[in-house]
């Protein structure tokens, strides 16, 4: 006990100082008063942060962020699905290594980089324009391709489909093959058989996925900052305008509300699908 | 529908899935060795690697990479360090091992602008200046969970009967550790150190608010980048792209020889 104890000790600390505590002071900093003599808060109850949220269309982005959030995070558990469904039941040994292997390496590449290459994919005179127009789909090229909300969204599919594809990786290696062969030995077609057996039994993985790339939506700003068009919204950027003109008060309360998204829905996801069960089979 | 035509679609998918990951970085790496000062494709004819010669004459670049190689050993070596301890607590724990495990990787759900703003504000009224250690503490926080997992895994191949069997003879903790645990563990180790070094290299939302004069190179890049990138931006976007590959590559093919 005592060995467990000292063992657990610095990752706390670590945790704890870097972590939770500039958090929680955050989160009680959004409840003071601007004080702008000294250009600092000070310690009395104001809600005046959280009134300002109000302001400035700032609602619309926080829930417009949300919706974009929803709306990677649906994407990306459908182009992740087939892809776990492949690496488990489709490739051989080697082919499967190769694409846990494709699907691990984005985690350790650059996000800005990643972002940055697709501004010279969609780019005026770029690949994709390139090849539409010389194709004769199209006379001039499209702006809608890049610094667009189209441009956004597939940037954030690309940035986070890794961590959708995780957790669905780990669900689908819990499912039989035999399970399988068993219902089309009954007669059951593909769909059938993907529809009533392997979809319910990786729900589990399939919320999980969805869950850490709407989170990771929420806190992004690269991809917006690199693909989004003028004043492309999104809580991230908009915290950082609000420190541009040091509004501490309005930047900490945009920052709870935030963590308070983030942390509620990981807690009831949790709570709902067991997603800390995910990782049993992974670190035994 | 044929068996054979359904398969099809899934690997369809599985292909739609791995080209918007892998073209566009391909494409700019392919364009980074294109010598015209146009971005486009090059033709096979002239590749050429003028644009990485040029990047030695890059003061500023250079300089941000040493700033973000420091930070990323320095934040690589502490988050290896507190993983394995985390790591050893999980293998000692009998309950409980689930909320370990969720404490451990919370911190890679917060995000990056809050996490960087949260500390910069607090080191600022702590009265410390910004410099490679304060970007290093928000890089630790997104590393350490990766670290964590990656160890993890390795213990896989740690039989608890070895463990026992160990105790039963008369080892203790420190013994069983030091003779059958961190062996097992050393190649997981390694995979791990080089993870958390590449994570916090290519890290950028978290190190905003926190870089002192010197800025990392994610930050200058990303500077660059909007300010009319040149061909020396492809260079070493495409370089580091190319290393971060490579590393990770090296790691998966050596974890198959040991499997």
């Amino acid at each position: 006990m005592k060995t467990i104890l000292s063992l657990m000790s610095l990752p706390v600390i670590a945790v704890l100082v870097l972590g939770a505590a500039p958090l929680c002071v955050v989160v009680v900093w959004s409840f003071w008063t601007w004080d702008p003599s000294t250009y600092w808060i000070r310690p009395e109850l104001s809600l005046a942060g959280y009134a300002a949220i109000g302001e400035a269309g700032r609602w619309t982005v926080l829930l417009g962020t949300l919706f974009k959030a929803v709306l990677a995070a649906s994407f990306c558990v459908v182009l992740a699905f087939p892809l776990a469904y492949a690496i488990r039941f489709l490739a051989g040994r080697r082919l499967a290594l190769v694409l846990m292997a494709l699907i691990t390496i984005p985690f350790f590449t650059s996000y800005l980089i990643r972002a940055f290459s697709w501004r010279l994919v969609l780019g005026r005179t770029g690949p994709v324009n390139e090849a539409l127009q010389s194709l004769g789909l199209i006379a001039e090229p499209l702006d809608w391709l890049l610094f667009s909300d189209f441009a956004i969204m597939v940037g954030f599919i690309a940035s986070y489909l890794p961590f959708a594809a995780f957790p669905l990786i780990l669900a689908m290696q819990r499912v039989e093959p035999s399970l399988l062969k068993a219902a089309q030995d009954l007669g059951a077609g593909f769909w059938r058989i993907v529809g009533s057996i392997v979809i319910p039994l990786t729900l589990s993985g399939s919320f999980a996925g969805f869950l850490f790339v709407f989170v990771m939506v929420i806190g992004s700003q690269t991809e917006v900052q690199m693909l989004g068009g003028a004043g492309a919204p999104i809580v991230s950027i908009m915290i950082n305008d609000v420190m541009r003109v040091a509004n501490f008060p309005l930047a900490f309360a945009i920052s709870s509300v935030v963590l308070i998204c983030v942390f509620g829905v990981l807690l009831a996801g949790n709570r709902i699908f067991g997603l800390a069960r995910l990782f049993e089979g992974m670190s035994k | 529908m044929t068996a054979r035509s359904n398969a099809a679609t899934v690997w369809i998918l599985v292909a739609l899935a791995v080209a918007l990951i892998y073209a566009p970085p391909v494409y700019l790496i392919a364009i980074s060795l294109n010598p015209a000062l146009q971005p486009g494709l090059p033709s096979l004819g002239d590749l050429s690697l003028k644009w990485y010669v040029a990047l030695a004459g890059e003061g500023g670049l250079t300089r941000a990479l040493r700033e973000s190689l420091l930070v990323a050993t320095i934040t690589a070596l502490a988050a290896v360090a507190l993983a394995l301890l985390a790591a050893l607590a999980y293998l000692e724990l009998r309950r409980g091992r689930t909320i370990w495990f969720l404490a451990m990787l919370l911190p890679l759900f917060v995000p990056g602008v809050i996490q960087g703003l949260a500390l910069s504000v607090i080191f600022t009224r702590a009265g410390i200046t910004p410099s490679a250690l304060t970007v290093a503490a928000a890089h630790l926080l997104w590393a350490m969970p990766f670290a964590f997992i990656v160890i993890l895994t390795s213990m896989t191949g740690l039989r608890p009967s070895w463990l026992m069997a160990a105790a039963d003879l008369g080892a203790n903790w420190w013994q069983r550790t030091r003779d059958i645990t961190l062996p097992v563990l050393t190649p997981g180790l390694l995979s791990a150190l080089i993870f958390a070094f590449l994570l916090s290299l290519n890290e950028f939302g978290r190190a905003f608010y926190l870089v002192g004069r010197q800025n990392t190179l994610p930050i200058e890049l990303f500077g660059r980048m909007n300010s009319g990138a040149d061909p020396t931006i492809y260079a070493i976007s495409g370089a580091i792209f190319f290393v971060s590959l490579l590393c990770v590559g090296a790691i998966f093919l050596s974890a198959r020889k040991r499997t």
